[in-house]
């Protein structure tokens, strides 16, 4: 089966390391999501494992290809990084969409105008205007469309949904599903806006400070994770001996979240109240300030 | 297959029992076919391994069967055997808790067997 992998990537900029060794396979045919703070090191991690940017140590391969400086190897890849357009039409700002796009679609070889031009309609994109005219959310659109245009079998999207209205959202969590059935193609999804898009997530990774701290099927990951409330010594019972995170105490009251074991089921007693977390809730209990 | 989808239950036992909820309500029909796991994927806007996970469910408790290169087509009987299992699930689930909580209050037999007259 196809892999793209990446073994122990680190990343310094100058003395500061914001990628503390990564060891990570992505496999075919699967949608990954990637959740992360800001600044946890997402757009860093994706731009390496794309090739754009070479790691401090570590290696990436695809199929067992090197990646950096290897042609065969990049055409198998797309990321689609978030477009900064600074104000006026210097550099990339000045370029119209539909150029923008006919130089981007230069780098994939499997590149897709059909899928380009039915993406511009269900998106109501104007071509013909300069990328320093687009809304946040309408250079969103433009990053969309060159990442499924690609056709790349490993394609990375970095915030596709940032800046999208929810109908956008809804049309690009469609449209990406259609090409994926279809394709069978590699997705690795960033997203801030968690809950709407964690039912398209077949997996989960959750970078946190430079560490990939999590990566579990999602729907195993949340049926396993529980919130554990009650009386201080209850809950204590309950935690012994298992992965807790987030404890937070009221007076006599405590809460925690508990990871259970695969297959484990933990009911409400009396005493305690177990309550299902959603993937926000999960994430927010791992990577979140402790109170 | 219209209903929507909630978070208070995993995804794929969701899709499970919505198939089912069409197959009591003659929307699908015994040996019709099912929609197919990407089309599934599509219309919730879920993971096609997560309606997989769903349908399978019901391909091992006999109310859907795999034809090979076809897809997946309800069982004749499906119908009859949704409806015990629902039965047996709604003892487990339900009558079990409501004499749980009647002994908890205090009430007897006689007591709970008239309160459920009344509802009636």
């Amino acid at each position: 089966m196809s892999t793209l992998e990446c073994k122990g990537i680190v990343k310094k900029f100058g003395s500061n390391e914001v990628l503390h060794g990564i060891d990570l396979t992505l496999e075919q045919g699967k949608i990954y999501g990637l959740i992360g703070r800001n600044g946890a090191g997402k757009t860093t991690l994706l731009s390496i494992a794309s090739g754009q940017n070479p790691a401090t140590k570590g290696e990436i391969t695809v199929d067992n290809l090197k990646v950096w400086d290897n042609q065969d190897a990049l055409d198998k890849i797309c990321f689609s990084r978030e477009l900064n357009i600074t104000a006026g039409n210097q550099g990339v700002g000045g370029l119209k969409v539909k150029d923008y796009l006919k130089a981007a679609q230069t780098y994939f070889p499997n590149y897709d105008k059909a899928l380009e031009a039915r993406l511009i309609k269900e998106f109501e994109l104007d071509v013909k205007k300069r990328l320093s005219k687009l809304s946040k959310g309408m250079l969103s659109m433009v990053t969309i469309i060159v990442a499924l245009a690609s056709r790349a079998p490993y394609t990375f999207f970095d915030e596709p949904v940032a800046g999208l209205d929810v109908v956008a959202r809804e049309t690009f969590y469609k449209i990406a599903l259609e090409e994926f059935a279809e394709s069978g193609r590699t997705f690795v999804i960033s997203t801030h806006i968690i809950e709407e898009a964690a039912d398209i997530f077949e997996e989960v990774l959750f970078l946190d400070t430079g560490q990939i701290i999590l990566k579990e099927n999602t729907q195993e990951l949340v049926e396993r994770v529980v919130h554990v409330s009650g009386k201080e010594e209850d809950v204590d019972a309950i935690c012994e001996g298992r992965k807790v995170y987030h404890v937070e105490k009221i007076g006599r009251s405590k809460a925690a979240t508990v990871m259970l074991e695969p297959g484990e089921e933990l009911k409400n007693t009396p005493d305690v109240t177990v309550q299902p977390m959603n993937l926000q809730q999960i994430f927010v209990a791992m990577c979140g300030k402790e109170a | 297959m219209n209903e929507i989808l909630s978070k208070e239950k995993s995804i794929y036992i969701q899709i499970s029992e919505m198939i089912e909820n069409d197959i009591l309500r003659d929307i699908l029909l015994e040996e019709e076919k099912v929609p197919s796991t990407n089309d599934l994927a599509k219309i919730y806007t879920i993971n096609p391994a997560t309606a997989a996970k769903g349908v399978n469910i019901l391909v091992d408790s006999g109310v859907l069967y795999k034809k090979r290169g076809i897809g997946m087509f309800v069982s004749s009987g499906a119908k009859k055997l949704i409806m015990k299992r629902r039965k047996a699930e709604f003892y487990e689930n339900y009558v079990r808790a409501i004499v749980e909580e009647a002994k908890n209050l205090g009430m007897t037999k006689e007591d709970l067997i008239k309160m459920i007259e009344e509802a009636e």
